[in-house]
């Protein structure tokens, strides 16, 4: 199976990670993209780059397979083995080590459904997608763009500072095994949620817990800059150990993009902890070593994070879909800005 | 019919669970509101196995085609299928745009219908209560609703309720700088009541003068 494959491949990305990690985050990541870029030729190159202010390409992403909603830029399946080393050294050097774990776990996946679909095209670890808005820069906003079937990363990287949103990531199957290992991309993201649904009391369970069914995520794709109305239990009605649980269920998402700015982003979202919504929908229980089967959303001044499990004719816990936003900067549009 | 709809549907989730919606037919809305009016936009996804259901509703004439004219008369029965009134009284709403996927897209399990709709909304009171419902193909529909946080600063939402299945969705809020049991004079502002004086004004100089002409009659 090509999970094989690519668990060598994310050891050679790891020592080159860690080979940079002297350097200040953004000079590394402009460091990654210029030797990424070096690895292509002009055909490539133009392919995979694009104007920043492109909101048709900032747009094009999806949960769903390439061969249903296409994306553009270079697919890992059309780079040579080291172009392909290279593309997920850039990746990876934009990433925390945890954040570029769960980006491989989810691949994995993916290729896992390949296997199990009768080696079915439209999945598979050949169809994600690298792109570049803007010009690799120190100093200037520029953007990097990774994903495919499940995931969605939009970074926005402006001088020092690094923004994640909007994010998507998913998987299916949401568990799988590699040489005997049992993997859960999104394991601790569903973990963590029902730790701290069981660390509410009764009062503020009956909060917390939505009296209706949630279907999907309300603002996955085509959604950018939408605030909804918050719902469920506000986490100034928790205590330290709740809020505490509820920021390390947040750091799923918050800490996939590199640390210094995963660093500045949970300081961002623990500031505003006390204005931040813990809202659940759906099944209480879970059996041990799986996902859950329940929807949850977590949403604050500057955050909207949802977790959806998807009833698409199987097992809702092995298959879900997330949602990580900022609407009030979609697409680092607020550094960009300055 | 409901045999039929329940075999299509047992037929086509038959096939390996892949990445598209499947035996539902996800009717997501947002809605927005303002002082003088709500706007919404609904996104109607039909999963691969209750396509041919919907299609069948849209493309009436069978021909493999979604005309403009069917994309407007099923638009149309979409919001005959919505109820909305405010304060207990009900609302018109009125096409804004539409957007339709093509029917390659519906097979997949991953077109999506975007219908944006509006409705004046009656001056009321501080305190207001909306209430939307969607009954739109209610035997395979999975729906969403949900409203935006308001623009306007006057408006404060209170309260959501749903019913489990989000058919029934009811908003209410507090809508700063109104008066309550002002519904007359809220309608009336700026030119609007200089017009109503003036008016009023002409109409008792002309009751004066029949009265006038009545009491003297001229004869010829």
């Amino acid at each position: 199976m090509r999970v094989n494959h690519t668990a060598g491949m994310s050891t050679l990305v790891l020592f080159s990670l860690c080979a940079a990690m002297a350097q200040p985050a953004t000079s590394r990541i402009v460091s990654a993209a210029n030797a990424f870029l070096s690895t292509l030729d002009q055909k490539q190159r133009q392919s995979v780059l694009f104007a920043f202010d492109d909101a048709t390409q900032r747009t094009r992403w999806s949960n769903l397979p390439v061969k249903m909603v296409p994306r553009a830029g270079l697919s890992m399946g059309e780079l040579t083995a080291a172009q392909r080393s290279a593309a997920m050294a850039l990746v990876s050097s934009a990433l925390s080590r945890r954040g570029f774990e769960k980006v491989r776990q989810i691949v994995d996946a993916d290729e896992t459904l390949k296997h199990n679909e009768g080696n079915n095209p439209m999945f598979g670890e050949d169809l994600y997608y690298i792109s570049i808005l803007g010009t690799p820069s120190a100093k200037e906003p520029w953007m990097l763009q990774f994903g495919g079937h499940h995931l969605a990363l939009n970074i926005t990287i402006a001088g020092e500072r690094g923004v994640l949103t909007p994010t998507l990531t998913g998987a299916q199957p949401a568990l799988y095994t590699v040489n005997g290992k049992t993997v859960r991309p999104l394991g601790e993201e569903s973990d963590k949620a029902f730790a701290l649904l069981n660390a509410l009391d009764e009062t503020q369970r009956k909060q917390a817990i939505l009296s209706y069914r949630l279907a999907d995520l309300v603002l996955g794709p085509g959604r950018d800059g939408k605030t909804i109305l918050p719902e469920g239990l506000k986490a100034s009605a928790m205590n330290d150990r709740q809020r505490a649980m509820l920021l390390d269920v947040i750091s799923e998402w918050a800490n996939i993009v590199h640390e210094s700015a995963a660093a500045a982003r949970m300081d961002e979202l623990k500031a505003e902890i006390n204005e931040t919504w813990f809202a659940w929908s759906g099944p209480t229980t879970v059996t041990p070593g799986r996902n859950i089967a329940a929807y949850y959303r977590i949403q604050g001044p500057h955050l909207v994070i949802e977790y959806a499990p998807q009833t698409l004719g199987g097992d809702p816990s092995m298959h879900v879909h997330t949602m990580y936003r900022d609407p009030t900067n979609d697409y680092g549009r607020k550094l960009a800005a300055k | 019919m409901k045999t039929r709809l329940a075999a299509a549907i047992l037929l086509l989730t038959a096939t390996p669970a892949l990445a598209h919606r499947l035996d539902e037919y996800l009717e997501a809305t947002l809605v927005s509101v303002e002082k003088t009016r709500m706007r919404a936009e609904i996104t109607l996804t039909p999963g691969v196995a209750v396509y041919p259901i919907v299609l069948a509703d849209i493309d009436t004439d069978a021909d493999g085609i979604i005309s403009e004219t069917e994309q407007r008369a099923y638009a149309g029965r979409v919001l005959r299928d919505l109820s909305l009134t405010i304060d207990g009284r009900p609302l018109r709403l009125q096409l804004l745009s539409k957007r339709f996927p093509t029917i390659e897209e519906m097979k997949g399990g991953l077109g999506q219908i975007q219908i944006e709709f509006s409705a004046d909304l009656l001056f009321g009171g501080a305190t207001r209560r909306l209430i939307f419902e969607n009954h739109h193909q209610s035997r395979i529909a999975a729906y969403q609703v949900n409203c935006l946080v308001p623009r306007d600063p006057d408006i404060r939402i209170v309260a959501q309720n749903r019913n489990y299945s989000q058919s029934l969705y009811q908003l209410e809020y507090l809508q700063a700088g109104v008066q309550s049991n002002s519904l007359f004079l809220a309608s009336w502002s700026g030119d609007r009541v200089w017009l109503g004086v003036v008016a009023l004004l002409l109409f008792a100089r002309f009751a004066f003068l029949w009265r006038q002409r009545a009491r003297n009659p001229v004869s010829y």
